[in-house]
């Protein structure tokens, strides 16, 4: 059994990490990590909601 | 990207050669390079020069980090309609290491990026796009398992200079903007003591990277910075005295309802809450989209995007600002308005076309 990372994975827009468990050269189980945070919601709580757009299209 | 084997044959050339490979004829290089002496707010007795510095200077290795980022700033550089001459510049560049574009992925990722830094130490760019958080061990962005803050010390460290692109990595951005729930700092904050120079904005124009990496190509140095770190060609002007829109400003013709008879005829966006005099960019001339249009042309105000913590200072958008700086005490915009349609009433009048004006001012106050 063998476990591989890779990260980061690319030419997609922001950022992930895919990890693998490998058994007989096949992929049993993954599991997929979005490896950035910014906290968006928080940032838009009790905000003007006309200005909703522009901080959630920035996504 | 770099293992294209294409990519490799060209990396001893200089960027007119490679350009002419692409198919460039002399013309279109030249007409690039009247542009960007434009935009660098240069004579055009530089042109010369900057065409001379091109036709010399082999191509820069250049790696791309991208933290706290939405992309929009690579889109901003991708996107265009045609593949333009600057996005060729851009992109003949030896981007060696770009996450959205490249091939490798994972650790040949990694790889790349390192050997840049140990290989090419002091003598290449680094681009940064998005914010660095720096709250609880850099955990909000991790990249190869390793935290952004990190990455961005060891990379921009040790670089010749750093774009920061992109209001986020200038100044922290929308990451930062309160309650900052992750510590998001811009370049300069996380790396201090290090060459940034930082082009805000929400995107960044993508001819303002294309003509700092020329000036740097062509002086060998970076262009003059204003204090908060931005070029001056680029960020030296205010929006509101160069916008379309500055004589609808000055006539008192302000836009009250979206969508009344002021917007559908183009008229000043201050009653709705734009930014333009208090941003500083060269959004009126530059533009976005090869020149195709900027907000205030669409029919939106300026959102004062390429300001620091514009999220929470420039919010809520569509409040009016309270009192435009270098207008004195006058409370409204239409005092502001009409207080500047009469001085200039009365500078016309002393040229002697004043009689236009001023029927076309007392229609306006009896309009209201």
């Amino acid at each position: 059994m063998a476990k591989i990372a890779i990260d980061p994975i690319t030419r997609i827009e922001g950022h992930l990490r895919i990890e693998a468990k490998i058994e007989g050269g096949k992929v049993v189980d993954a599991w997929a990590s979005s490896t950035m945070f910014r906290g968006i919601e928080l940032i838009l709580e009790g905000r003007d909601p006309r200005d909703a757009w522009a901080f959630a299209q920035r996504i | 990207m770099a293992s294209s084997s294409k990519r490799d044959d060209l990396s001893g050339v200089t960027i007119y050669e490679a350009l002419k490979e692409r198919g460039f004829s002399r013309r279109d290089f030249l007409s690039f390079c009247t542009l960007i002496t434009a935009t660098l707010a240069l004579p055009s007795t530089f042109v010369s020069k900057v065409a001379e510095a091109l036709e010399r200077r082999k191509k820069p290795v250049l790696v791309w980090l991208e933290f706290q980022d939405c992309a929009g700033n690579t889109e901003a550089l991708l996107r265009a309609s045609k593949p333009t001459v600057g996005e060729i510049v851009l992109d003949i560049l030896s981007v060696e290491y770009h996450e959205t574009i490249m091939a490798a992925a994972g650790h040949q990722a990694e790889k790349s990026l390192m050997d840049v830094v140990k290989n090419q130490k002091g003598r290449y760019i680094a681009v940064v796009e998005g914010s660095v958080p720096m709250g609880d061990g850099g955990v909000y962005c991790c990249v190869g398992g390793r935290a952004a803050k990190e990455t961005v010390k060891e990379v921009c460290g040790n670089a010749m200079a750093t774009l920061a692109v992109g209001t986020c990595a200038a100044y922290g951005g929308l990451p930062a903007a309160s309650p900052n729930p992750t510590g998001a700092v811009g370049v300069t904050q996380a790396v201090p003591g290090v060459p940034v120079v930082n082009l805000p904005g929400c995107p960044v124009n993508v001819e303002n990277i294309t003509a700092t990496v020329v000036h740097f190509l062509t002086f060998g140095s970076l262009p003059p910075l204003d204090s908060r770190g931005r070029p001056l060609f680029a960020y030296g002007k205010r929006i509101h005295d160069n916008c379309e829109r500055r004589a609808h400003f000055d006539a008192g013709q302000f836009v009250r309802q979206w969508g009344d008879e002021g917007h559908r005829k183009g008229w000043c966006l201050y009653e709705m809450g734009c930014k333009g005099p208090e941003t500083f960019k060269n959004c009126p001339t530059v533009k976005y989209n090869e020149g195709t249009s900027w907000p205030v042309q669409a029919g939106h105000g300026c959102i004062g995007c390429a300001e620091p913590a514009f999220w929470d200072r420039m919010a809520p958008f569509y409040r009016r600002l309270p009192q435009p700086p270098g207008f004195g005490v006058e409370s409204t915009a239409d005092k502001v308005g009409a207080g500047l349609a009469a001085v200039t009433g009365a500078a016309l009048v002393a040229h002697g076309i004043g009689r236009i004006l001023s029927g076309g001012k007392k229609k306006e106050e009896e309009r209201r």
